[in-house]
């Protein structure tokens, strides 16, 4: 006998996913996912943009690793709530993970909240956590051929960040290849080449992160505007 | 590996389709997987082995249909396979293209005895 089921396999961690955006909606609470390889500079980019970004809205981290509180002892130095999350093993966050620590932020007084995600290219991708935009974080030292190598993660994404821009003279990384199929695999995304070591570029990532947040305040009709 | 992850998923569902057959067992598992969903079948079916040890699973068949990745051009109307996973119509060259299958991630069927 047959039985039609039908349903997705993510369907549990969907539904979770679809619940956080609900709960961030109320508030329009604006929510990206940040992810890209282990190394290729996440949570310096933030440290760099938290400092920026502080001067014009409220910031919330979750911080997403295997083991170690390493990343949010840092981004407490910014003077920002966060909360680390420890998968145990886990390559990646999941819906029901981010749900269990909303309780630990005042949501109603955040106008923007970053999850940084398990250094992963490929298994974050596929597990929505609520966020309104999935960010890529690509260092130009891993090499201009990751986006044909991990075409999902830049196809989802928003916008992605060319870290490390800085060593491009040391390495024979070749920028126009990199860009180009970048766009390729994704027409509509926005491309920021940084340093997060000097600084360069991100300024111009915070610029349209502010714009980002803006919007979704004038999107959903019942929320305050902060800015 | 995130596919252990996909299979808990799964078994999250036939769960709820088993609960009331004492007497069956589930012979086959139907997955539909798309070419762009980073799902490897490998892994898939070692993750099946695991998960389905001491259920009404145990001894399926997982059969996983895999849907190749198609797009149609927004510009002149070109449907068909993309080439790898880039975007561009091989028509008119547009960067236009929307995903038309290739994601698709669930479970189809069960088959019981």
């Amino acid at each position: 006998m047959e039985i039609k089921i039908n349903t997705g396999i993510l369907s549990s961690n969907d539904q979770t996913a679809v619940e956080n955006k609900k709960v961030f909606d109320q508030t329009g609470l604006f929510v990206i996912n940040m992810m890209g390889s282990p190394g290729s500079g996440k949570t310096t980019v933030l440290e760099k943009a938290i400092d920026i970004l502080v001067d014009s809205v409220q910031v919330a981290v979750i911080e997403g690793d295997i083991y170690t509180s390493k990343d949010a002892q840092r981004i407490e130095k910014h003077g920002v709530p966060v909360k680390q999350i420890n998968t145990g093993g886990a390559c990646h966050l999941e819906a029901k993970m981010i749900s269990r620590v909303l309780a630990e932020f005042n949501l109603a007084a955040t106008q923007l909240l970053i999850i940084e995600n398990v250094g992963n290219l490929v298994c974050p991708v596929e597990f929505n956590l609520g966020e309104d935009i999935k960010i890529a974080v690509l260092s130009i030292t891993e090499g201009d051929d990751k986006p044909l190598k991990y075409p999902l993660l830049f196809r989802e994404s928003g916008a992605v960040i060319l870290n490390k821009v800085d060593l491009v003279d040391y390495t024979d990384v070749n920028m126009d290849v990199l860009r180009r199929d970048i766009i390729r695999i994704n027409p509509g995304i926005q491309i920021f080449e940084v340093s997060a070591r000097t600084g360069r570029g991100i300024g111009e990532w915070v610029q349209w992160l502010l714009e980002k947040v803006k919007e979704k305040k004038i999107r959903l009709p019942k929320s305050r505007v902060f800015l | 590996m995130h596919e252990m992850a996909l299979m808990a998923g799964v078994f999250d569902i036939i769960k709820q389709y088993t609960t009331d057959l004492e007497e069956s067992r589930v012979t086959k598992v139907t997955l539909v997987v798309g070419e762009m969903t980073n799902a490897v079948p490998e892994a898939l079916q070692s993750a099946f082995a695991v998960y389905s040890a001491g259920t009404v699973v145990e001894g399926a068949e997982l059969l996983i249909r895999e849907i190749p990745l198609t797009a149609e051009c927004m510009s002149c109307g070109w449907a068909g396979k993309t080439e790898k996973h880039l975007f561009i119509c091989p028509q008119c060259s547009s960067l236009g293209l929307e995903l038309k299958t290739g994601r698709e991630l669930y479970l189809e069927s069960l088959e019981v005895d």
